[in-house]
């Protein structure tokens, strides 16, 4: 039986489509069969994350009806084995997603693959909720800001009582908040929320901390997700969460302001 | 910089008062959450109730719900309109019912205390 996980939040634009690339990469680097599923139907933008977006002809909305068979849909990553991406629709509304289709659909998915990842999109209207429904794992993307902060609490109460796990009085959705675009030197100065008051507000267990880290968005500008960056925090930080969504101990990184000798304080300031 | 910058105490960092913001209002929205889902109807349908007596100002009615370990309290605070339109009101509740009981609070300020009948205890339930 495959696990069906989805990447949501609330709010817009805090890193979910990027944190899905990132983690569905993961899981398949893990050797771990994987398909992530773009949600966000009408504007669609996990094919750029990815990389693959001159290879879309059909999508998930199309197999959903009946238009298009999966395997037609389904895009095999060039890079990765065991990793598929379905696309969404770029010119169709939410109300193509019903919840019968999103169930076939996963429900065929679920005979082949060991991980389903959801890329919700924001809001917690029909795509928010499609991609939620049917999830046995629910990452919380969430940035150390109010705004995204109180949106996740939202998503929280969501998960509780509109799932189907909810719904049909099963086990709960699993949580685990991933902490995206933290600035450990704001947080020492001050000027951002911690990990630790996050936690403390959302009251989930933490799956892991990403550091703000220009590599996001040169990994997004030729459509490699950001793990597949071994150099970089952000890439660094996304593997570790994988390893510890898998059960293992992994300490936290990138929580703390680097220790700098005076003179790279120096030279950062005059750049 | 002033040298007195150097007294004054620092201000409160940004991050503390982000956090004190939200455990304010995130206490407030996910007690409405987990509040029994009759509630919305229940406010409803006591205003219409006491608006076919009284001539309230939808504005001007204050509802809350108070979830103790074990008691939890509805509480309506609704202000009345002015002692002259009241006691017009009234009579003509009186008209309309022999024993009005649950206009007879009494107005101060046209507004109705917190311990009149009207809203004594509210709604009372034990769980
Ligand atoms: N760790 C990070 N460091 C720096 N920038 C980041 C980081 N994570 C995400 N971003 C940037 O934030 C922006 C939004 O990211 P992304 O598209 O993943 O968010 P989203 O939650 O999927 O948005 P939407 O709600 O619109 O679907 C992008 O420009 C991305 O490059
Ligand atoms: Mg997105």
């Amino acid at each position: 039986m495959s696990k069906i996980i989805v990447m949501t939040s609330g709010k817009g634009g805090v890193g979910k489509t990027t944190s899905s690339a990132a983690f569905a990469t993961g899981l398949a680097l893990r050797g771990f069969k994987t398909v992530v599923i773009d949600f966000d139907v009408g504007l669609r933008n996990l094919d750029l994350v990815m990389g693959c977006e001159r290879r879309v002809v059909f999508d998930f909305i199309n197999v959903i009806n009946g238009e298009a068979k999966l395997s037609q849909a389904l895009i095999k990553d060039k890079r990765i084995d065991n990793l598929y991406i379905l696309p969404t629709s770029q010119t169709r509304d939410k109300d193509a997603l019903t919840r019968e289709g999103v169930e076939r659909v996963l429900n065929d998915l679920s005979k082949e693959f060991d991980y389903i990842l959801c890329d919700s999109p924001a809001g917690i209207e029909r795509g928010a909720l499609m991609s939620l429904y049917f999830a046995d794992h629910a990452i919380i993307v969430t940035n150390p800001e109010v705004s995204s902060v109180r949106d996740s609490d939202r998503i929280l109460g969501v998960l509780n009582s509109r799932s189907r796990r909810a719904e049909q009085g099963l086990e709960p959705v699993s949580q685990q908040l991933l902490l995206t675009r933290y600035d450990p030197e704001r947080v020492e100065k001050g000027e951002m929320l911690k990990v630790d008051d996050v936690l403390e507000i959302l009251a989930i267990p933490l799956l892991g901390v990403i550091p703000e880290s220009q590599a996001v968005l040169r990994a997004s500008n030729v459509g490699m997700p950001v793990i597949l960056d071994e150099a970089s925090n952000a890439g660094q930080a996304y593997t570790d969460a994988v390893g510890r969504f898998l059960g293992e101990e992994i300490e936290h990184r990138f929580v703390n302001p680097q220790k700098k000798g005076l003179f790279s304080r120096l030279l950062r300031r005059s750049a | 910089m002033s040298i007195f910058s150097f007294f004054r105490s620092a201000p409160r960092p940004s991050a503390v008062q982000a956090k004190e913001r939200l455990q304010i209002v995130m206490a407030h929205e996910r007690a409405g959450r987990t509040g029994p889902d009759y509630l919305p109807m229940l406010q409803q349908e006591l205003l219409a109730v006491i608006a076919k007596y009284i001539d309230i100002d939808q504005n001007k009615v204050e509802v809350k719900l108070d979830r103790g370990g074990d008691c939890s309290t509805l509480e309506l605070n609704i202000e009345l309109p002015a002692r002259e339109q009241l006691k017009s009101a009234m009579a003509a509740v009186k008209q309309a019912k022999p024993e009005p009981k649950a206009a007879s609070g009494e107005g101060e300020d046209g507004k109705l205390a917190a311990n009149g009948p009207l809203t004594n205890g509210g709604v009372k339930k034990r769980h």
